[in-house]
C-alpha cells in the first residue's frame, strides 16, 4: 500500500475512533485499526523523518487507547532499538508509555504496590504467545 | 466534515451564502461560505461539542486550500500538538505544515487562538506552524502562524 493511500485510511480512522470516544462508545477496535495503519506508516517511513516520527508515536498510543499494553509495549520496544531515531523520538515514545503506567497504577493501586505495569504487560504477552499454561513451563 | 460544518452554521441560524470574516495573518477580508442544505433533524446524532470541532475543521481546511494551497497530508492523533498535518508546495518547496484548528460555537476567538497557538508551537521537527480558530456564531475564521505568537507580534 503506498503512503497516500496510508495517510488517507490513518485519517479516516483517527476520525471515527475520535468520533466514538465523543459518543461514550468504547471504541477499542477503532484505536486498535487507527495503531495497524500508524504502525503500516512506521515501517513505509523513516525515523528521521517528521511523518515517520509522528507515525510511530502514533502506533503506540493508539494500542494503548485499544487497551493493548503488551503491542504497546513490544512497539515501544522495536522503536527504542532503532538506532537511528533521534533521540527525542525515543523519548516522546517512552514518555507516552510512561504517561499509560501512571494512569493504570492510580487506577488499580492495590495491583499496582505487587507488579508494574511493566511486568503486567510481560505477563500479558505471555499468555498472548503461549496461552496460560507456558506460566507453568 | 462538511456535514457537521453546515450543522453548526445552520444551529446559529446561518444560511448557505453567509459572509465570513477572515483574519489571515492578522489582515482582515470576507468571504462567502457556500454549502448543500443541512439535515438539522439528524443535529442529535453528534456529540454537541464535536460539531463545533469538526465543524471548524472543514471550513480552516477550506479555508488554507483556498488562501496557502495547503494540501492535507494527514490528520495527526491527540497528544502531537496539532490536529493536520499540511504540505505547502508554494515556489516548488514541499514544506510540512502542522495545523491545530478549534471551533467556537459563541463568543470570541481571541483567547482560543492565543491558546492553540501556544499549542502548535510545541511542535517539533516541522517547517511551519499555525492555528485556525472558526467562529459559528458570527461566522468568522482566524489563521496566524505560531512564530508570530512566539516573537510577540
Amino acid at each position: 500500500m503506498d503512503i497516500d493511500t496510508l495517510n488517507a485510511l490513518v485519517t479516516d480512522a483517527i476520525w471515527r475512533a475520535q468520533e466514538l470516544d465523543a459518543l461514550g462508545i468504547q471504541p477499542a477496535s477503532a484505536w486498535r485499526e487507527v495503531s495497524v495503519f500508524e504502525e503500516e506508516l512506521a515501517k513505509a517511513l523513516p525515523s528521521s523523518e517528521l511523518e515517520g516520527q509522528i507515525a510511530r508515536r502514533g502506533a503506540v498510543r493508539a494500542a494503548l487507547k485499544a487497551g493493548e499494553y503488551a503491542r504497546a509495549q513490544s512497539l515501544c520496544d522495536t522503536y527504542l532499538a532503532d538506532t537511528d531515531a533521534p533521540t527525542f523520538l525515543k523519548t516522546g515514545v517512552q514518555e507516552i508509555l510512561e504517561e499509560a503506567d501512571r494512569e493504570i497504577s492510580s487506577r488499580f493501586q492495590h495491583a499496582a504496590k505487587h507488579h508494574t505495569p511493566r511486568e503486567a504487560r510481560d505477563l500479558a504477552s505471555r499468555f498472548s504467545d503461549a496461552g496460560a499454561f507456558s506460566l507453568a513451563a | 466534515m462538511v456535514e457537521l460544518a453546515t450543522l453548526a452554521l445552520e444551529r446559529n441560524a446561518h444560511t448557505s451564502g453567509a459572509r465570513v470574516s477572515l483574519v489571515l495573518e492578522q489582515v482582515l477580508s470576507s468571504g462567502v461560505l457556500l454549502w448543500p442544505a443541512a439535515d438539522l433533524s439528524k443535529i442529535d446524532l453528534y456529540d454537541h461539542n464535536r460539531i463545533t470541532e469538526d465543524g471548524a475543521e472543514a471550513v480552516a481546511l477550506v479555508l488554507v486550500h483556498r488562501h496557502r494551497e495547503w494540501r492535507v497530508v494527514r490528520r495527526i492523533q491527540h497528544g502531537e500538538h496539532a490536529d493536520w498535518l499540511l504540505e505547502d508546495c508554494q515556489g516548488g518547496v514541499h514544506e510540512r505544515v502542522a495545523l491545530e484548528v478549534s471551533g467556537v460555537d459563541r463568543g470570541a476567538t481571541n483567547s482560543r487562538l492565543t491558546e492553540k497557538l501556544i499549542q502548535v508551537a510545541k511542535m517539533m521537527n516541522v517547517h511551519q506552524r499555525w492555528a485556525c480558530v472558526v467562529g459559528f456564531e458570527e461566522p468568522t475564521a482566524v489563521l496566524r502562524p505560531a512564530e508570530e505568537q512566539l516573537h510577540g507580534y
